[in-house]
């Protein structure tokens, strides 16, 4: 049976119950379902461990290729592990510290899979989809961008 | 002609979110990143980072790639999502 993917991004917020009583809705083949929500901190850590505030993150995308990349990323996945179903949203715009900012969930007639498969798109989404993200703290703060990190690149390396 | 994209922090260096080049002279993305360099010095800092990424009709792409008339070819800094 062909694997059931969906993809959004979007800038507004997502309700996790509500995704996951979708992945099961009328599915009763995968007896495993696995999920990631990503949210806002509100600090941002350093490599000297001073944590600076922030109040709000402002993500950029490129249009288009985001919901592109992240398509392809779940094909990927769907072509590795038994999956029933796929969903992934990506938010984008100015968004507060809490919120939901990235949702993948996966379901698999197998625990593992499921797992697994969550794992490896949320370390390609992070390496290869088209989002920046920009923290800005209290005050007259008027942002800086997030410097992409080596151990994001390393976790590729794993799958 | 080609559309170009940037992003991010090389869109806010450079001032704006995009151009467009000439085909003509052009045969792969690392000859349309030299004869943009040749916008200025803030283009030629700008668009030498080693570490920017380039998309070719929004997929990742090399600066190998070959280029032609009505391409979208986007540079940004790493990605940061998730």
């Amino acid at each position: 049976m062909a694997v059931e993917i969906s993809i959004s991004v979007q800038a507004q917020g997502f309700d996790p119950g509500a995704e996951y009583n979708r992945l099961r809705e009328q599915n009763f083949a995968d007896g495993a379902t696995a999920m990631f929500v990503g949210n806002v901190r509100d600090f941002s850590p350093s490599e000297t461990g001073e944590r600076k505030s922030v109040t709000v993150l402002e993500l950029e995308h490129y249009p288009g290729m985001a919901e592109s990349a992240l398509g392809d990323i779940a094909r990927q996945a769907a072509e590795r592990w038994p999956l029933g179903r796929v969903r992934v949203i990506h938010r984008y715009g100015p968004l507060d510290a809490g919120d939901e900012i990235v949702f993948v969930g996966t379901t698999s007639t197998h625990r593992q899979a499921a797992l697994d498969a969550c794992a490896f798109i949320m370390d390609f989404l992070k390496s290869r989809a088209p989002f920046w993200k920009r923290e800005v703290g209290e005050g007259t703060d008027s942002g800086s961008w997030v410097e992409a990190r080596s151990s994001d690149e390393d976790a590729l390396k794993k799958w | 002609m080609i559309k170009v994209l940037f992003f991010a922090s090389l869109r806010e260096q450079l001032g704006c979110d995009g151009t467009e080049a000439e085909a003509g002279g052009v045969t792969n993305i690392a000859e349309l990143r030299a004869k943009l360099s040749e916008n200025g010095e803030a283009w030629k800092s700008a668009l030498t980072d080693e570490r920017l990424q380039v998309a070719l009709n929004q997929q990742l792409s090399t600066l190998d790639a070959n280029v032609a008339d009505g391409d979208e070819v986007a540079f940004f800094p790493p990605v940061t999502g998730g």
